[in-house]
């Protein structure tokens, strides 16, 4: 029991440290997109790289945050019936929805995610633009941000079967 | 299996899904993951992958965490005091003019950022205590701030307009400046009506006492809290309307321009800064993580065929453009009392539009409705945004039911709203079109 909760409790924090870090690059995005604004509209140099390195700031968050969001409970719900039901009730068709949606989507999102991922690594892929910058980072965000998702998920399961077969002061966090 | 079928299937899982409280993310994901795998088999997952990375690389959506964190950033900048100082010393004297004067903010604060959270908290917490402290009786200072807080997503920028724009594939700039006038039009409805209410009724929100009234200079004076807020606004509004800066452009400049209001006001520091970026990645990965899973789910639905399938039904349906027009917004009122207006935008307009689309009407004005409409879903209970948002500020002795009787008049004042949108089209297109032709 006490390893079990080791991990859980590794796996939150490294949920809360990736989306923290990540979270930077909003604000990143924000400023970047300005600096194009200011080039463009200000000084009619606009830039070659703003564009392409904006999505990746964002489209990186965005995937790497799920697993941060989830932690928190951020991924909203229709609560309506399911809020009524007791607490062990609910830990019961969490784990049914785990296996049924959250597992098949992010498996998905791993494997064909993956494998695009890999194509482009071996080939240490460079985008056809006039910046070429390399793609491969930035593909390997999608495998890597579901995979994140997934650690975060198992964990919810892990405490949803203490709640079930054990008592809720077991699964504390 | 026909296409009828399928449909009927995958909305049927859907229900089952979201009812079974499952995350709405993957509720649409997983749904799709089944679906493609059972009907076009398991190489076509790759599909969904595709789709994501789609989403990944899009930027417009890009606005969206912008946007958001625009919002974030004015929520904790003390702007919100500044404008409530001014709008007490203007109005205070008036009865309900505090309750006028948080309409108002939240107008301004809609125009600024594109959620509608912000302005429901920020006033709950400044407006609030000041209303009941000035012996506003709790249904008028509960109600102006959980309706003119809806606000936000109907005056530009907005969020679900984003949504629906993506989804739709219509302009994303149209569909702001769609927003302008009914956004307008439904703040002059809640400030008339509490104005009369008031007036009629003088006990439900006195007006200041003559010696406790701001002088010309003090009212004067309050005035410079409203001067970065409005350049704030000229400057975001003005550029995407200009047809100058695309909306992530704009969001960005609006992002930055609300950290120099929170730096102009000495609230800037290594907190609020930390704070903003946590808050606002946590909303915007919940938004896009669902719009990876709604692009995935349309893309299913689209390569199964549906767009003929509608076409096909409402060949045979043998009602008047405006029966299906009204039955769609009463769907979509419905469902606006259970999900939230970006999951409802997401399952909705994929089916709705090609529909609205084939019925000759224009899908901006359409847009428009479907997000006067979503006001609604913000006060309706039992799952509306505000009235978890107020029942959380306000005093204990405040029941949930004092919160949701509180909001009635607006949400009648919203149906109002939506009705004179259908009727005068033109006040929802006419700024469009002058501003981006066509």
């Amino acid at each position: 029991m006490e390893g079990t909760r080791k991990i859980l409790r590794w796996i939150d924090a490294l949920s809360e440290w990736t989306g923290k870090a990540v979270s930077f690059g909003i604000l990143g995005l924000a400023f970047v997109i300005g600096y194009e604004v200011v080039m463009r509209y200000g000084l009619d140099d606009p830039t070659i790289w703003v564009h392409e390195f904006s999505v990746m700031l964002f489209g990186t968050a965005m995937i790497i945050s799920g697993a941060y969001t989830l932690r928190y409970n951020g991924h909203i719900a229709m609560d309506i019936a399911y809020g009524r039901l007791s607490e062990r009730t609910r830990a019961i068709l969490d784990v049914v929805t785990c296996f049924a949606l959250t597992l098949p989507f992010l498996v998905v999102l791993i494997w064909f995610g993956g494998e695009r991922a890999w194509k482009s690594l071996i080939r240490l892929e460079h985008d056809s633009t006039q910046w070429a910058p390399p793609i491969y980072p930035f593909r390997l965000m999608l495998p890597i941000g579901a995979f994140l998702f997934l650690l975060q998920s198992l964990a919810k399961l892990v405490r949803d079967f203490i709640i079930i077969f054990g008592g809720k002061s077991e699964a504390g966090r | 299996m026909d296409i009828g079928t399928i449909t009927a299937l995958l909305f049927l899982a859907l229900i089952i899904g979201l009812l079974s409280g499952a995350p709405l993310v993957m509720v649409l994901g997983g749904t799709t993951v089944l679906f493609t795998y059972l009907l076009l088999g398991p190489q076509a997952l790759m599909m969904i992958a595709a789709n994501t990375y789609g989403v990944m690389h899009n930027f417009i959506i890009a606005s969206i965490p912008l946007f958001v964190l625009m919002g974030s950033v004015l929520e904790r900048s003390g702007i919100a005091v500044e404008l409530y100082d001014t709008m007490y010393k203007f109005l205070g004297s008036v009865r309900g003019g505090l309750a006028v004067g948080t309409v108002i903010i939240c107008m301004i604060f809609s125009a600024m950022c594109g959620i509608s959270g912000a302005a429901t908290v920020t006033m709950g917490l400044i407006a609030l205590p000041s209303m009941m402290e000035r012996g506003y009786r709790k249904e008028v200072a509960i109600g102006c701030i959980s309706g003119g807080g809806a606000l936000g997503i109907l005056i530009p920028p907005s969020v679900p307009m984003i949504l629906y724009g993506l989804f739709a594939g219509e302009s994303i700039g149209a569909l702001f400046a769609s927003g302008v006038f009914p956004g307008m039009l439904l703040g002059g409805l809640f400030i008339a009506y509490i104005l009369v209410r008031c007036y009629l009724q003088p006990d439900m929100a006195p007006a200041l006492p003559v010696e406790a009234r701001p002088t010309w200079r003090e009212k004067a004076g309050s005035l410079k809290g409203v001067i970065a807020p409005i350049i704030l606004i000229a400057a975001v509004l003005g550029s995407i309307f200009g047809g100058i800066a695309t909306p992530s452009e704009a969001a960005a400049v609006g992002a930055i321009g609300a950290f120099a209001c929170a730096a102009i006001a000495g609230k800037l520091n290594w907190s609020i800064i930390k704070e903003s970026c946590y808050s606002t990645l946590k909303l915007s990965s919940m938004i896009v993580w669902i719009i990876m899973g709604g692009t995935a789910f349309t893309a299913l639905y689209t390569s199964v065929g549906a767009v003929d399938f509608i076409k096909e039904v409402m060949g045979t349906i043998p009602v008047s453009p405006y029966v299906v027009l009204l039955a769609m917004q009463c769907a979509v009122f419905v469902l606006g009392m259970l999900m939230d207006p970006g999951g409802i935008i997401m399952i909705c307009t994929p089916v709705f539009v090609p529909v609205i689309k084939h019925l000759g009407f224009d899908p901006v004005w359409f847009g428009l409705l479907f997000i006067v409409n979503m006001e609604m879903a913000y006060l309706t209970p039992p799952f509306g945004f505000n009235l978890f948002y107020m029942k959380s500020i306000v005093p204990a002795d405040v029941s949930m039911g004092d919160v949701i009787r509180s909001t009635v008049p607006y949400v009648v004042l919203q149906a109002v709203c939506l009705i004179i949108c259908i009727l005068f089209p033109e006040l929802a297109l006419w700024l469009p079109r002058m501003l981006l032709g066509g």
